[in-house]
């Protein structure tokens, strides 16, 4: 069980965790006993189950003192088969996360939610401004991961999350793919899972750069422009992707641009291989100060392989597209991590909200 | 930190190079590692790009001490 903390009232309570460094920076939910006892509840887990370490304070993340972020966060109970799914990706090592958090680079976690659980553990939306304000479940799910991330994992900036600026995102990222207007498969089948699973895919990203392609139908190399376009923005000069290599990248098609690659027969591994040979770039022009200088001949890839640009369909309709750029380093080169969501074990709780 | 304190666990001598502006994330991860007197050594800020010759200076500024530290 957890240590309590005391306080007259919520207003005072707030005030105090703020003063702790607990929260975000936002206001949050005060985590009373009866408040996380319940979302535990919610959970179907034990309270004192041990999801695993949280670096680099090398905090125990229990369901708990996950339930209790979740509470800070402003989770609905629905949501807590997602938090704790969202919390079991960034443990695993794969995903760095000790390394992660300390870094100086703006990287956070991106949640991708697919199949059911996009609809029963939320909802998380794929829409209009999925990665924008309005959305609760987006909301909250990507803060009560941030919330663990700070006082389980202990990252707090200047003195363990060495980010120099950091971005928006590290409040909250969380969207689902649009499956239903998606012409591809979704993302977690073709990471091999069935398609009625619910799984959270994790990776730290940048901040989503906006990609303008206006489609033209009438111009058979359309598909082609638009992914020209996109590799400019997964792997400019300017980013980790082009200077240190070999890291992930996140692309988000939005509905039409989706439309124009499938219309030219493409799909997920198609266009991720197209992607990856459209980033390719001269030795010689290679940037980035800690790197350059070299003037050899020749070309060098962005990506060590293709499955390592992660594609997935949301938005709403129109001109743009988003990419996420990422950080490319610790000992996994900054890979994306699946973990099945276990909505089994959730209990629905009358009353409970 | 965390490549001193490992080599440290090996039973390696290890110091610490940390700069200035990073000294607190140092106390943070040798304190959460358990390892709060871990060997380190601060160095200014930034070190990084600031030249072969203030590399130079910075090098001979603290070469004496790592030195001492190790064989301490």
């Amino acid at each position: 069980m957890s240590a309590y903390l005391e306080a007259a009232d919520e207003m005072s309570a707030l005030e105090h965790l703020h003063e702790l460094g607990c929260t975000d920076g936002l206001p949050i939910i005060v985590p009373t006993p009866d408040r996380v006892a319940r979302m535990v509840l919610a959970s179907g887990l034990e309270a004192d189950m041990v999801l695993g370490i949280m670096g680099p304070g090398n905090g125990t993340a229990t369901v708990e003192k996950v339930a209790v972020a979740a509470v800070m966060a402003g989770c609905l109970a629905d949501s807590m088969p997602l938090v704790v799914a969202a919390i079991k990706a960034v443990m695993e090592p794969e995903f760095d996360l000790t390394e992660m958090q300390a870094t100086t680079h703006c990287t956070a976690p991106l949640i991708i939610v697919n199949g059911p659980a996009r609809h029963t553990c939320g909802p998380i939306s794929s829409g209009f401004g999925a990665l924008g304000p309005g959305h609760r479940g987006n909301a909250t799910v990507g803060r009560a991961l941030r919330l663990c991330m700070i006082n389980i994992g202990g990252g707090r900036p200047g003195s363990s999350d060495m980010a120099l600026l950091g971005h928006p995102g590290k409040f909250t990222y969380c969207l689902a793919e649009d499956e239903e207007g998606s012409p591809f498969p979704p993302l977690h089948v073709d990471r091999g899972f069935q398609a009625d699973d619910s799984v959270v895919t994790v990776i730290g990203a940048e901040a989503p750069h906006s990609v303008i392609h206006s489609a033209n139908a009438d111009d058979p190399q359309d598909h082609e422009k638009l992914l020209q376009s996109l590799a400019v923005g997964v792997a400019n000069m300017a980013t980790n992707n082009a200077i240190l290599t070999g890291g992930s990248v996140v692309v988000v098609l939005n509905p039409e641009h989706a439309t124009v690659l499938s219309n030219s027969n493409m799909n997920r591994e198609t266009v991720a291989n197209r992607l990856f040979e459209l980033t390719h770039h001269a030795k010689r022009d290679r940037l980035g100060g800690m790197i350059g200088g070299a003037a050899n001949d020749g070309d060098y890839a962005c990506f060590t392989e293709p499955g390592q640009i992660v594609i997935l369909m949301a938005g709403g309709s129109g001109l743009y597209s988003m990419v996420m750029p990422s950080w490319c380093a610790g000992a996994h080169n900054n890979s994306a991590v699946s973990v099945m969501v276990d909505t089994d074990q959730f209990c629905e709780i009358p009353g409970l909200e | 930190m965390r490549d001193g304190i490992s080599i440290a666990r090996l039973g390696i001598p290890a110091v610490a190079l940390v700069t200035e502006e990073f000294w607190p994330q140092g106390d943070f991860v040798a304190n959460s590692l358990g390892m709060p007197e871990v060997p380190r050594i601060q160095l200014p800020h930034p070190v990084a790009g600031t030249g072969d010759s203030n590399l130079a200076r910075v090098a001979q500024d603290v070469v004496a001490e790592i030195i001492e530290r190790l064989a301490a």
